[in-house]
């Protein structure tokens, strides 16, 4: 009996812990005020900054065998903290699970090829912009039709790695308008995934961004960038926590300093020409 | 008089709205073996789980020698060491060896020394003629064996009463010799046993006591020759009658003693009518 | 790229992969068992309460439960990838887990317990000694199950960035073009570690098998 009722107990936390504390969780993160002290300062403190990001994005994010980054992000990062006079370790996640590491101060900050959203805006804080790309709308080998504008591809079967800012571009300004029927668009969560779906006929067309893209188009053969455009895609920003003044301060000041010094124009033409 | 083994003051049991049975009254004495008979689904089950207390009475009490075992805040456990417990389908741990299965009490009820226990657990073996067999599990022995082998297993607890649930009824006709053998040799050593059976031959050479139960009520007890050639009621001949009918097939296998007492039970019935 | 650094590097990620499966296996295994020992033997609010935790453990998918684990209660514990992963896998499989080894128990008759009882024994030791061993053999059989869906389900922990065997698969996929070896590769492995798990069981179950004449 009294075995039963310690059990019990046992029993009652472990679910309790579960199921009766999540709501308690994002109260005590929105309440996480801007006076709380500045990331800058552990990062500092520790001589390094934990940066976050989904390392499965060629040219932007990668990694070699041997388990190394590479990458136009990547080696502009590296400048940053070499700017800054910390390390810089790498923590690589899921596209989708890097807003919320930020936000749960899991990483420091995130680059992962991020373009602005408001709706992210809403979670995280943006850098200034240290790049700005286009998006691409890619077509297999056979593709017999014309894509002169974004429009043109409603009567088509259309790709899109979910959860990009080309997904949210397709949403509000094809699907929400109800130009493009819903079971129409495809939504994968890997690039790789739509290429092959791409390669075998089941979506026409994807858009994406423009640099993968062409490094698509150089995989895999009769692959064909029909019409570049920026639509979606804005500038390229750093993710950081929500209100970190001094942190954005002091990123900011990177960005700038290697734009000034021609570093970044170095990064791109070494990683985006084909 | 001397004070009973067991004395049974009147016990009820109930299942939901079931009145399994309502104030029975049973005594036994020590020395005694009593042979409990009637139709299925009359509480005979019911009421030997009652008395090592596997189930709980609604009313009544039980008293174990001088001890009142339905008494709050009687410890069970050790009531049950003291009541030995045969069931119909033998009941053996299938996962122990015979010699495991015996001996599993000894140490972790009377926490006796593994040496020891497994001597005396090797002794009650050897008791119901199965030594040869102390290291075969339960799915490598016959029904025989299996119920020897159980009755040897409560039999090592040193219990004061034997209650046996119609140790014989799933054992195949060839089989049931072996066993009702050692229960005869355990009752001529003055073991105290309450048995259910319909193993008529075995209760009119050994029973003390025949005990005739029909829907949850005792309706007639006394010797195997009162209630085989006097019966008080018309009920309990027919009973036998069936009974004789039904079982005494079975019992010819048994060997020529019992085939000469089923005979001779027929024409007692017929005599009384 | 080199072909062997190419599965070198997917290889590496069964340490990972292997280590989720050798913490939730087990944990799961202890829990449930004591969850179903609750769940046949216990009271009837116990009852209940297992019985709500199996419905909605086995409710929750792993990957969110392991969400809600790294990410919204960081502010209450603060779980390593890792820890986070393997302990919310190890907590979804007690419930299955315990709903294995509650049909063993099941189907290890009730008069098992009875006899057990009629010699002495108290409950507990029963339940030690004779419901348990029983049980536990009953159950290895489909715990071969149970060990192939954590193993295959520890790759959700690359959600969290744990460099396991799918996460590698996808990031040499990536930076190689090769997604169809890299994802072959990954397979095979998953295969390889399940067939070896399924069976190291197989050969236990047989090890602990209890004779009998055929
Ligand atoms: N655990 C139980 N719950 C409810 N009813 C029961 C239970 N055990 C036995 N009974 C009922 O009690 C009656 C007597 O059963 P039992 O003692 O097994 O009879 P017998 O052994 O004489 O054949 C039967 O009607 C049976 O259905
Ligand atoms: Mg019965």
């Amino acid at each position: 009996m009294k075995k039963g009722l310690i059990l019990l107990v046992l029993v009652i936390l472990i679910t309790g812990s579960l199921l009766g504390c999540q709501p308690e969780a994002p109260l005590e993160q929105t309440s996480n005020p801007p006076s709380s002290p500045s990331k800058l300062d552990s990062i500092n403190t520790a001589g390094k900054i934990m940066v976050g990001t989904s390392a499965d994005y060629p040219p932007y994010e990668s990694v070699d065998e041997s388990g190394k980054y590479i990458g136009f992000d990547i080696e502009l990062m590296a400048a940053i903290a070499e700017g800054m006079g910390v390390k810089l370790e790498w923590v690589d996640m899921p596209f989708d699970s890097l807003i919320a590491a930020v936000q749960e101060n899991k990483i420091d900050l995130s680059i992962s090829c991020f373009n602005y959203s408001e709706e992210r805006d809403q979670q995280v804080d943006f850098s200034e912009a240290y790049y700005t790309s286009k998006d691409a709308f890619l077509v297999a080998k056979g593709f017999s039709g014309t894509i002169a504008k974004p429009e043109d591809v409603v009567t088509l079967k259309v790709g899109v790695q979910s959860g990009t800012v080309q997904d949210d571009w397709l949403t509000s300004n094809l699907i929400d308008t109800g130009l493009l029927k819903e079971e129409n668009l495809s939504r994968y969560e890997r690039v790789d995934q739509a290429a092959l779906d791409l390669q075998a006929g089941r979506v026409d067309v994807l858009m994406l961004d423009e640099v993968p893209a062409k490094n698509l188009v150089s995989q895999y053969e009769g692959f064909n960038i029909v019409l570049s455009a920026e639509l979606s895609t804005g500038p390229l920003n750093i993710v950081l926590p929500d209100g970190d003044v001094a942190l954005k301060a002091e990123i900011d000041k990177q960005i700038k300093a290697l734009q000034d010094s021609g570093k970044i124009e170095e990064l791109a033409q070494k990683y985006f020409s084909e | 008089m001397p004070q009973p083994i067991l004395t049974i003051k009147k016990l009820t049991k109930i299942y939901g709205n079931n009145v399994i049975f309502r104030d029975i009254d049973l005594t036994v004495a020590e020395g005694d073996t009593i042979v409990i008979i009637g139709p299925s689904g009359t509480g005979k089950s019911t009421l030997l789980r009652c008395i090592n207390l596997l189930t709980h009475p609604d009313g009544g009490e039980i008293w174990l020698d001088a001890d009142e075992i339905t008494a709050k805040g009687a410890n069970e456990d050790l009531v049950r060491q003291h009541i030995g417990m045969v069931f119909q389908n033998f009941l053996l741990f299938n996962h122990l060896t015979a010699l495991d299965n015996v001996k599993l009490g000894l140490t972790k009820v009377k926490h006796m020394n593994d040496k020891a226990a497994e001597a005396k657990a090797f002794e009650e073996l050897k008791r119901v003629g199965l030594s040869d067999r102390a290291h075969h599990y339960p799915g490598q022995l016959s029904g025989g064996q299996q119920q020897r082998v159980a009755i040897a297993r409560a039999l090592a607890m040193d219990p004061r009463i034997m209650l046996f649930d119609e140790p014989t009824s799933a054992l195949d006709p060839e089989l049931i010799g072996e066993v009702l053998e050692v229960m005869r040799d355990l009752s001529k050593s003055g073991m105290t046993m309450l048995v259910v059976t319909h193993e008529m031959g075995f209760a009119r050479e050994v029973a003390d006591r025949i005990v005739f139960m029909e829907k949850g009520n005792i309706v007639e007890e006394g010797s195997p020759d009162d209630l085989f050639y006097r019966p008080k009621f018309e009920r309990t001949r027919e009973f036998l009658w069936k009974i004789t009918e039904l079982y005494g097939k079975k019992e010819n296998a048994d060997g020529p003693s019992a085939a000469e007492d089923t005979e001779s039970n027929q024409p007692a019935a017929e005599e009384n009518a | 790229m080199d072909v062997a650094n190419f599965i070198k590097y997917i290889l590496q990620g069964t340490v990972y992969t292997l280590g989720v499966t050798a913490v939730a296996l087990p944990s799961g295994l202890i829990l449930g068992t004591l969850f179903a020992l609750l769940a046949v033997y216990g009271g009837k609010t116990l009852k209940q309460v297992m019985s709500l935790y199996s419905t909605v453990m086995r409710g929750i998918p792993p990957i969110v439960l392991l969400l809600i684990l790294y990410f919204v209660m960081s502010g209450e514990i603060n779980l390593s990838p890792f820890w986070a992963g393997s302990i919310s896998l190890g907590i979804i499989s007690s419930a299955y887990q315990m709903e294995i080894v509650r049909g063993a128990i099941l189907s290890v008759s009730a008069g098992q317990m009875m006899a057990a009882r009629a010699i002495g024994l108290t409950r507990m030791q029963a339940i030690i000694n004779i419901i348990l061993p029983q049980t536990l053999r009953n159950a290895i059989a489909p715990w071969s199950n149970e060990a192939a869906i954590i193993i295959k389900d520890s790759s959700l922990v690359y959600a969290l960035g744990v460099p396991e065997i799918l996460r590698r698969a996808q990031l040499i996929g990536a930076s190689s073009g090769s997604y169809l070896p890299a994802y072959l590769t990954a397979a095979l492995i998953y295969f390889a570690l399940v067939f070896a798990s399924g069976r190291l069981l197989g050969l236990l179950e047989k090890k602990l098998e209890i004779p009998a004449n055929p």
